[in-house]
């Protein structure tokens, strides 16, 4: 058949109808929506057996009781542990550790600064160079000039650093401080030696919160959330004091915003109001016999601290003072909370001693609802480190930070004088620097301080298993296993029953990373003569398991043990009684209540801090979810919002969302305004947590970090930061 | 009815209790890990942010210092209108999202879905939410993902399922075990068992001895949008009457259902 | 050089100017053809679409477009059905505009779908008591009915008149146009009305739901209502249009007049329609679930009560009286005016239907959203146009698509 124009075309035509026809474009059509439905790019997870594995989560102090999901050998997610124990819980950052274990930012492998740039190197190199330079440092007979930074003071791991500075011959470990030292320091002054509170908030009928973000990350926060509801159940009182409607303060019965820095004066004007209406006696007939310096008290809250003079000072009517006191008195079994927000700065001290004065009227000391005074978990029983002559000379040099001596004679560790103590001295006191489970650079007040002084200390080890903002500033980094990766006895302390509780692996560390119980072992062990015979440990795992051997079987099954057994050592000062004044107290006089930094006049506003608890502000940061939780009124974009009343935006002509500068004595920051009426007047508020430089994409530049625009103020009365806010103005732009 | 035919039909839906929300968030979280919900780094966003479990923040609307706020958890409502007409399942031209009767559970079907937003318009909650982009895992983060949850592609819409793979596992489980029956525990949402407040109760809202069905008969109990007839199966518990009245819409001189 | 292929007895620019307008259409095609494919292979991110705004300028321009080639079914039906004959002369113009704007509706449907590979679901697994699985049906039967309708004319063109099968099924098309033609009607009716049942039946959406019968809203006949309305009017406008471009007169004023009166009747029984069931959604509906109409109409930068008055009042009442009255349809300036109003006032209806309803808040603890769209939005919106104008431009050039034409524009 010859082929023409027409039959090629009828050909064609015929063709195009028979594939019409034909199956076909009806399997293309299948096989393209199938293919849609399997897109290469899109991940399809590896299924495998599931199992779960317990363990405990130690992201913040909380120390949950958690449960880990796993597929194979991959961590898929992480739940609250299903028992009893008031420890199993689990919050929005230990939900989130699947995200933070698999995370970008985790550093891989052990690194070293050179020129500026990482270089990756080994765990044996890294120990021996570690060694090698410390060794060099103890031949100059300058063992004392290396100091500890530790996020914690609690546990076998800080335990192990500082022995290691003990052996090697310095006094300088240093812990993060936090409320508990307060806490401890309230207790210790007043009730006797060495106690730490619980407050038994699940079974008070009236808590009285001084600014406490029982909702907001305090404490153990999975725990304070069970107590809270607890307290809902029975319908009980949860009543706040602070200047700002927190979520602690939205879900309270009643809120009281009061004039931030004078809740310690609020205090003492209820104790004037439960001392002159003598409210006291009918709980506690025999008052006198169990009180000590109670004249003294009763005096100097008549004195100073009328209804009157309060009401002005703090802003809240006097009739509503009154009420409060009454009411608290009334209670079968009230509570007074003190510590502001999540914990995070200890605060003044006469302030936390003023509202606990409230706990002592009401003679609610270990009582049911009231506060159980216990002992610290006391476990770790090791012999003594070995320590050779040089050692012993250094370690009884002056600390660096001053605490334990002179007027800081209450404070064990200062980490917030370190900045101020290396940048005022030529070279800097500090040689070498170890940095664990901490995140100083970035959780200090006062950055630019900060900054100067890590900068001038000439060497800095970091242990972090992120590249975070002190990581960065390290010369060497020794990264840590994340928690899922090993063991580790996690103690809880805050606020509510002390646990110990013990972190297993749950899966097998994914990188080349190294315990730091470990890492610190290995460097002793590098250092040789009596360094190395202080520890006699294989490994951290061997060490932990010869502590923990007496515990075995509540760790076996349980995860935990509470300590309870403390309550006795309460009242062991030698008037056996609590202690309103005592000789300790009075050379802390005159009661002093912190006022922010800066001129009234030129910086007519006051910003104070926010905590969230979607927004991880201590030494864990935030993963992509949280900050995926975060309302764009707090974040948008990179911008970060402050919150301020109508009413004062208005006087600055700021809008919802405008632009702002803010300036405080401390620094600027380009802002955007978000109005919100759960704020008082003339006062500004700003999330902590935000503005990391370091960590992932997911993290870093997002807002500012509100320690760059607050500095440091010391409490004359224990020499810890005690700011909680700072003075500042806003500018249009 | 399947198999277990001699029970009665379960209806499974949750009261929330916001007395006791503290809207820390973690739902939101519990809700991502357990359904692989993707994120990106920007997700300031919000009507871009796919977010099954939504905290909402209410506000009474009054000033300082008489302002309060509010926290409400956001889920999927499994809506049963009318004998299950869901609003958003009746108008999926595609059957890509329906309405199961065994279990009350509003289901969807990724691989059906054709992204044509139907539903998304039909949904007065906000509770859907569409993949406008391809979901990304940076290196290494794919690890966490769930098997029992397939991730999603691009151009489909996608919202909370009850964690209905949980129940499931839960008729696994116990099938394994030779039970024909699980226990109220056994079947938890991610959202519920995560909440450190215990804000979350869910259960078969059917079944005399489940939680719920004591909870939701409370007088403080509400549901979202209950007037347009959406029939939701999420309840709402709260002792203040303003968060109640905010659950619906009321002429101004109207009072809120009592 | 193509005069082989223009009509007999009819002048045609030369083929240079058509170029240079063609290309001109072709540019703006062009970049509508670019917005269209980031669409497909970026996905929708392109769009400023969201998850409150699921449905947004495409959909309305969907849903307008579809409106406005209801001249296509109406005018057919009161030729084929009612018999007005007159309307023979510009029916084919009519079936044109119908076929660009509902091949248009379908384009910017796929581009607006996520998952367009997975579009033919729809209608394999069709859910019976989804309006948009009626839309999908009777929106692809239509178009072939449409297309069925436009075959004949097209096989009128000289070239292919010459091929004596074609001639002969052009032929025996005509024969039997009236059966489609009804076949169309009435799929439209449906469609029309199905397309007003996906707004209606929104009952968590209060600004759209409406109450009505069996298991359509009120707004399943209002949409028809409002398309067999205005439809023709956009034929009328595209017509004239066409005429003062081309610089001819193509159809006789007695034809238009016919067709804007009955769209005026149209109009005006539809405006008292509306007005009746915005009154009744006011009084009844909207109460009952604790919503009052100015609800809908304040507390948002944009939509006021006055986009209700411009719809109902200047683009409903307004136009349908002018072109009731023989006088106002004799003033040139007021008949255009009221052409004008008719069509934006059905558009008018068809974006408050699809972004109104989006941007009213419903959960008491939520604003207004607003949205605009992106230019891709933009793009792919305009690109009908594109296409339409350079459909119209060949159809016009090649086909004989007025009858009276070579009347009215004798040349010597
Ligand atoms: N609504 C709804 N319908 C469904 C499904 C659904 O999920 N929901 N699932 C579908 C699926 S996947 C399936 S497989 C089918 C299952 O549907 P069916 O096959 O109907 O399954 P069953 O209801 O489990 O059991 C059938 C009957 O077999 C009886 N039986 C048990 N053991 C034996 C035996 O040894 N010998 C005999 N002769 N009888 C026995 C049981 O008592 C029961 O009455 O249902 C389908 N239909
Ligand atoms: N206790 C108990 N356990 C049982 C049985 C029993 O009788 N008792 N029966 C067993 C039997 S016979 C069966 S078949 C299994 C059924 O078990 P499954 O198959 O696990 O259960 P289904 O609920 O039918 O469907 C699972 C999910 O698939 C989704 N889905 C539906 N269509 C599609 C689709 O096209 N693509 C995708 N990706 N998802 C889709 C549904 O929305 C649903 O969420 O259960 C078994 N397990
Ligand atoms: S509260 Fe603390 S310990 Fe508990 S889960 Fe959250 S981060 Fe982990
Ligand atoms: S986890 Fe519980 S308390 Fe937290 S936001 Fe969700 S429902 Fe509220
Ligand atoms: S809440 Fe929305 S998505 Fe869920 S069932 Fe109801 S209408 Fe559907
Ligand atoms: S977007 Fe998917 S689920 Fe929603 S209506 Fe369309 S096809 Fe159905
Ligand atoms: S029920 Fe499951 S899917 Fe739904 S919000 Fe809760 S966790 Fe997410
Ligand atoms: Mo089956």
């Amino acid at each position: 058949m010859k082929i023409d124009r027409r039959n090629f075309l009828s050909l064609g035509a015929g063709a195009t109808a028979g594939l019409a026809f034909s199956p076909l474009p009806w399997k293309l059509m299948d096989d393209s929506s199938i293919w849609t439905q399997n897109w290469p790019w899109a991940p399809v997870p590896t299924d495998g057996e599931a199992s779960y594995v317990d363990t405990v989560c130690s992201l913040c102090s909380g120390g949950c009781g958690i449960t880990i999901r796993k597929i194979g050998d991959r961590v898929v997610k992480a739940e609250k542990k299903d028992s009893d124990n008031a420890n199993s819980g689990i919050c929005i950052l230990g939900l989130s550790s699947p995200q933070l274990l698999y995370s970008p930012s985790r550093i891989k492998t052990p690194l070293k600064k050179v020129e500026d740039k990482w270089v990756k190197i080994s765990v044996k190199q890294a120990v021996a160079e570690i060694a090698e330079k410390l060794k060099g440092l103890r031949k100059d007979k300058l063992s004392h000039t290396l100091a500890c930074i530790s996020g914690s003071s609690a546990g076998t791991v800080p335990a192990l650093f500082e022995r290691f500075l003990t052996a090697y011959g310095s006094p300088n470990f240093i812990t993060v401080p936090s409320v508990k030292d307060i806490y401890k320091l309230v207790f210790s002054l007043t009730c006797g030696a060495s106690c730490i509170p619980a407050f038994d908030i699940a079974n008070s009928d009236f808590v009285v919160s001084f600014g406490t973000g029982l909702l907001d990350g305090w404490g153990n926060p999975a725990a304070a959330f069970k107590a809270h509801s607890i307290l809902k159940d029975n319908k009980k009182q949860l009543i706040q004091i602070e200047p700002r409607l927190s979520n602690t303060a939205a879900k309270a019965d009643k809120w009281l915003p009061i004039i931030p820095g004078t809740e310690g004066v609020l205090a003492l004007g209820m104790a004037n109001v439960i001392i002159g209406k003598q409210l006291y006696f009918n709980k506690n007939v025999l008052f006198d016999s169990v009180t000590e310096g109670f004249e003294e008290f009763k005096a100097l809250v008549e004195k100073d601290y009328s209804l009157e003079a309060v009401s002005n000072i703090t802003g809240i009517k006097q009739e509503d003072i009154t009420a409060l006191a009454e009411d608290f008195m009334k209670a079968q079994s009230p509570v007074a909370l003190f510590g502001r927000g999540e914990g995070s700065t200890p605060g003044s001290l006469h302030e936390m001693m003023a509202v606990n004065f409230l706990n002592a009227l009401a003679g609610n000391f270990n009582k049911t609802g009231g506060v159980y005074l216990l002992s610290e978990p006391d476990y770790i029983n090791w012999t003594h480190p070995v320590l050779d002559d040089a050692a012993y000379y250094n370690i009884n040099a002056k600390r660096l930070d001053g605490a334990g001596e002179g007027k800081y004679f209450l404070a064990k560790h200062l980490l917030n004088r370190l900045p101020e103590v290396v940048n005022s001295s030529k070279t800097s006191p500090i040689n070498f620097l170890f940095v664990t489970d901490s995140n100083p650079f970035y959780t200090m007040a006062d950055t630019k301080l900060v900054e100067e002084a890590f900068k001038k200390i000439p060497f800095i080890v970091s242990f972090s298993s992120y590249m975070d903002e002190t990581a960065s500033m390290a010369d060497i980094i020794l990264p840590n296993h994340f928690f899922l990766e090993r063991y580790q006895d996690i103690v809880t302390t805050c606020g509510l029953k002390p646990a110990v509780g013990l972190s297993k692996p749950v899966v097998n560390p994914i990188f080349n990373t190294i315990h730091s119980g470990d890492a610190i072992i290995s460097i002793a062990k590098a250092l040789g003569g009596t360094i190395a015979e202080s520890f006699p440990w294989d490994n951290y795992e061997t060490c932990l398991q010869e502590t923990l051997e007496a515990k075995k079987d509540v760790m076996d099954k349980e995860l935990f043990w509470i300590d309870e057994s403390g309550v006795s050592n309460a009242f062991a000062d030698s008037s056996g009684k609590f202690e309103f004044i005592n000789d300790k107290t009075r050379q802390t006089k005159p009661y002093i209540f912190v006022d922010a930094q800066g001129e009234k006049k030129k910086y007519p506003l006051t910003l104070i801090r926010f905590d969230s608890m979607r927004i991880a502000s201590g030494y864990t940061a935030n993963s992509p979810f949280m900050t995926k939780t975060v309302a764009d009124t707090v974040i948008k974009e990179n911008d970060i919002f402050i919150e301020i009343n109508p009413k004062t935006a208005a006087e600055y002509n700021l809008a919802e969302r405008s632009k702002a500068l803010l300036t405080t004595p401390k620094g600027k920051a380009q802002v955007r305004v978000h109005l919100y009426e759960g704020i008082m007047p003339g006062i500004i508020s700003m999330p902590s947590g935000l503005g990391h430089t370091g960590y992932d994409s997911y993290l870093t530049g997002k807002g500012i970090n509100i320690n760059e625009l607050i500095g440091q103020i010391e409490d004359p009365a224990s020499g810890f930061d005690a700011a909680w806010g700072i003075r500042a103005v806003l500018a249009r732009v | 009815m399947s198999k277990g035919s001699k029970h009665k039909v379960k209806k499974f839906g949750m009261v929330i209790d916001l007395d006791k929300c503290t809207g820390c968030g973690a739902c939101m979280v519990a809700c991502m890990s357990e359904n692989n919900v993707p994120f990106k780094e920007n997700e300031s966003k919000k009507l871009d942010s796919i977010t099954w479990m939504r905290v909402y923040k209410l506000e009474n609307g009054k000033s300082f210092p008489e302002a309060d706020i509010c926290f409400l958890p956001r889920p999927c409502m499994h809506c049963e209108g009318d004998r299950g007409h869901a609003p958003c399942v009746s108008v999926c031209p595609a059957i890509a999202t329906d309405y199961d009767h065994n279990t009350g559970i509003v289901s969807q079907i990724y691989t059906r879905c054709f992204g044509c937003r139907y539903c998304m318009a039909a949904c007065p909650y906000h509770a859907r939410y569409f993949n406008w982009r391809d979901p990304v895992w940076p290196e290494g983060m794919e690890k966490f993902l769930n098997p029992n949850v397939s991730p999603r592609m691009r151009g489909v819409v996608e919202k909370c399922s009850f964690c209905h793979h949980r129940y499931q596992l839960a008729l696994d489980k116990a099938y394994a075990e030779g039970r024909d029956k699980i226990e109220e525990d056994e079947y938890q949402t991610a959202c519920a068992h995560a909440c450190p407040a215990n804000a979350i109760t869910f259960g078969d809202l059917n079944n005399k001895k489940h939680s719920v069905y004591r909870l939701k008969k409370n007088p403080n109990t509400f549901r979202l949008l209950e007037r347009l007839g959406t029939n939701p199966k999420v309840y709402y518990h709260s002792s203040r009457e303003w968060v109640r009245r905010a659950g619906d819409n009321y002429l101004k001189h109207e009072a809120a259902k009592a | 050089m193509d005069s082989a292929l223009i009509p007999e007895g009819v002048k045609r620019c030369s083929l240079g100017r058509f170029s240079v307008w063609i290309l001109a259409l072709t540019a703006i095609l062009l970049w509508g053809v670019i917005a269209m494919l980031l669409c497909w292979f970026k996905g929708l991110n392109q769009t400023n679409m969201n998850d409150a705004y699921g449905f947004a300028l495409w959909i309305w321009a969907d849903l307008a477009v579809i409106a406005l080639g209801g001249g296509a079914f109406f005018t057919g039906f009161l030729k084929y059905i009612v018999g007005k004959d007159e309307l023979k002369n510009i029916i084919n113009y009519a079936v044109i505009i119908g076929v660009i704007c509902y091949t248009s509706a379908l384009l910017l449907l796929a581009i607006d779908v996520g998952q367009p590979l997975r579009s033919w679901f729809i209608f394999w697994h069709a859910n019976v008591h989804s309006m948009l699985t009626e839309v999908a049906f009777c929106l692809s039967c239509y178009l072939v009915v449409l297309i069925i309708e436009f075959l004949p004319l097209l096989f009128e063109n000289p070239k292919l008149d010459k091929k004596p099968f074609l001639r002969h099924l052009s032929h025996n098309m005509h024969e039997i146009m009236a059966v489609f033609a009804a076949t169309g009607a009435f799929l439209s009716f449906f469609h029309q009305g199905s397309l007003g049942g996906v707004a209606g039946v929104l009952f968590g959406r209060p600004f759209a739901f409406r109450e009505g019968v069996f298991i359509w809203p009120w707004t399943f006949f209002l949409f028809t209502w409002s398309a067999a309305a205005c439809g023709p009017c956009f034929t009328i406008l595209i017509t004239r249009l066409t005429e003062k471009v081309t610089n001819k007169k193509l159809v006789k004023d007695n034809v238009v007049d016919l067709l804007a009166k009955i769209s005026g009747w149209m109009l005006g029984t539809y405006i008292i329609a509306k007005i009746f069931d915005t009154w009744y959604w006011a009084a009844y509906t909207l109460p009952k679930q604790g919503f009052s109409l100015i609800d809908f109409y304040s507390n948002n930068p944009f939509y006021g009560i006055w986009i209700l008055v411009a719809e109902i009042v200047i683009c409903g009442i307004i136009p349908a009286a002018i072109l009731i009255s023989s006088g106002g349809r004799k003033n040139k300036r007021l008949f255009m005016t009221a052409i004008i109003l008719a069509v934006i006032g059905v558009c008018i209806n068809r974006w408050v239907m699809v972004l109104q309803t989006m941007a009213a808040p419903v959960m008491t603890f939520e604003g207004w959203f607003m949205y605009y769209p992106s230019w891709q939005e933009v793009a792919t919106t305009i690109l009908p146009v594109a296409y339409g104008a350079i459909f119209i431009s060949f159809a016009y050039r090649y086909l004989p698509i007025f009858p009276q034409e070579r009347e009215l524009n004798p040349i010597d």
